[in-house]
């Protein structure tokens, strides 16, 4: 008799590698055949991670439309099974998926439309923060200011396209009326996706020096490299201002000083 | 994470002897609007193990006015892989958070070799598959601390290893590990027809003292030309033929809180109101009859 591990991958490569041959011995013959009572869990595997896909990827499943984005996921769920039992963990991977997908080739903004749903996917369920206290931040000596360290908000992403992923977000979304064209030469976008204190999540466009200076920081960067990055990028960048509204917005919430 | 308070101290304790329902994000709100009288609530473990934002938000509002029951259905319990222990530490974590009344898993698998499948896949019910459930129950008391329910899954085939049958399995895993049996009677129906067994003949096999919770929902058919067989699909209501399953399993098991399941093209939260009803007048039916 074989042992329940045996049983069990068996039964896996049945179902996800449609490597059923042989397993058929294992199922107690009965009214319907083997292979359609297989055929029920397949349909259910594939029922759940797709719907988990779905749920992340709302607007890529419309500009590919339902059909074809089931023949996707399908492929995706083969290439890269689910590693969790926590489903919100699915679907990582997607957006480089889709660049390397020949069928999808043809839509270059497709991936980064992915990242952008599965920053905002990450967004949703990530950490609370308090804001930064500024009474301590105002008590840091000025010749050490340099040599602060900023922590970006658990629930903020940041996300650089060439493409104007942000306006393609939107024409998509079921609320939105108007004029739904999108003219890809408009260009690219740089972007902070981030949970507001009332759990909202909103997007800002950044300005290059801007998006500059929060990518050093959420790198770890110290303060003064990452404010000579931002302004090497935007001579004509208004740092103190930039910095002090991501301060008191909430982008980012913590700050230390490494040991002298 | 900042320190909440106990919310036993804010919000209901014990699971009352009554229907309750499956929350889900799309009534939210409605839950909160409008506070439906129904007596308990039930969520998805894994639905909250994000470490914020909305859904851990609404749960700990509502969970201040009902008492709370997770419900796993990730946990893979019956695989031969390692338990996650990420899993059951957020598991864990959700229980000091949420403090719900009972905590349920599944008679099943549902990943090996690292992959999960995301659904409940069927155990061969053999003594191999016995003592290695039995061992996996105990080692999940005892991380997380207190006693586990054990669902019985719908199922679409039967192992030619099989030696047991499922009833007794689970008879058997609950008095061993001390573990409650959560009775899903939609389950039982949909098995006995899919494999031909009679489901009257379960519920009296299953002993008393063991069923601490009852799940009821809908199932769909599907047809072949070599046959038919019922999937648990939870997108409509309860059939005739469980109702009156249901109330035989309430005559034998007496009072015991249960949930009405819906997960799938989901109604109005008034619809799930009405069917908790149904329940309720089963349930009090018994009570009468008690007096």
């Amino acid at each position: 008799m074989p042992r329940l591990r045996e049983l069990q991958l068996g039964f896996a490569a049945a179902l996800l590698d449609g490597d059923g041959d042989g397993f058929d011995r294992h199922i107690r013959a009965a009214g319907l055949s083997s292979a359609r009572r297989l055929q029920v869990y397949r349909h259910n595997t594939v029922l759940s991670l797709t719907g988990a896909l779905a749920a992340v990827y709302p607007v890529v499943r419309r500009l590919v439309g339902e059909e074809f984005f089931q023949y996707a996921a399908a492929q995706y769920i083969k290439r890269h099974p689910s590693r969790s039992g926590d489903l919100h963990e699915f679907g990582e991977h997607f957006p480089l998926f889709l660049q390397s997908f020949p069928p999808t080739a043809g839509l270059i903004y497709l991936p980064d439309v992915a990242r952008l749903e599965w920053a905002y996917h990450q967004v949703f369920h990530a950490a609370s923060q308090r804001t930064l206290d500024l009474a301590a931040l105002a008590q840091v000596p000025a010749e050490r200011q340099g040599e602060l360290r900023f922590r970006l908000h658990p629930a903020a992403r940041l996300l650089a396209s060439a493409f104007p992923i942000l306006r393609i977000w939107q024409v998509n979304q079921d609320d939105f009326g108007g004029d739904s064209t999108v003219d890809l030469a408009e260009g690219g976008v740089k972007l902070l996706i981030v949970r507001r204190e009332n759990l909202d999540i909103e997007f800002e466009t950044l300005a290059d020096g801007e998006f500059s200076l929060l990518r050093a920081l959420a790198g770890n960067g110290d303060f003064a490299t990452a404010c000579e990055q931002a302004l090497a990028t935007q001579p004509t960048l208004d740092l103190p201002a930039c910095f002090h509204r991501h301060v008191l917005r909430g982008a980012l919430v913590d700050f230390f000083l490494p040991n002298a | 994470m900042t320190a909440k308070p106990a919310l036993s101290r804010l919000g209901p304790g014990s699971i009352p002897a009554r229907a309750g329902i499956g929350l889900r994000a799309e009534h939210y709100d409605a839950f909160l609007e409008t506070r439906p009288p129904v007596g308990w609530l039930e969520v998805h473990s894994e639905n909250y193990f994000g470490a914020g934002g909305k859904p851990l938000h609404y749960l700990e509002r509502i969970r201040t006015h009902y008492p709370l029951s997770l419900h796993g259905v990730g946990l893979s319990i019956g695989s031969t892989d390692p338990l996650d222990r990420r899993h059951l530490g957020k598991l864990k974590e959700l229980i000091r958070r949420f403090e719900p009344t009972l905590v349920s898993e599944h008679l099943s698998w549902g990943s090996v070799g690292g992959r999960y499948f995301n659904d409940l896949l069927p155990l061969p019910y053999t003594e191999e598959a016995l003592y290695h459930m039995v061992a996996r129950v105990a080692q999940v008391q005892d991380r997380l601390g207190r006693p586990l329910l054990i669902e019985n899954p719908s199922s679409y085939l039967q192992y030619v290893e099989s030696t047991i049958p499922e009833w007794e399995f689970l008879t058997e895993l609950a008095e061993r590990t001390g573990c409650g049996v959560l009775l899903d009677v939609n389950n039982i129906y949909v098995s006995a027809r899919n494999h031909g067994f009679d489901a009257d003949a379960y519920l009296r096999a299953i002993p008393r003292h063991v069923v601490r919770e009852i799940h009821l929902a809908g199932f769909t058919v599907n047809r072949f030309e070599d046959g038919e067989i019922l999937i648990d699909s939870h997108n409509r209501q309860v059939w005739p033929a469980v109702w009156a399953l249901y109330r035989r399993a309430v005559q034998r098991f007496g009072q015991i809180p249960t949930l009405i399941e819906w997960d799938t093209d989901l109604p109005e939260l008034a619809v799930l109101v009405d069917e908790a009803r149904r329940a309720d007048a089963i349930l009090e039916e018994r009570h009468a009859q008690a007096a």
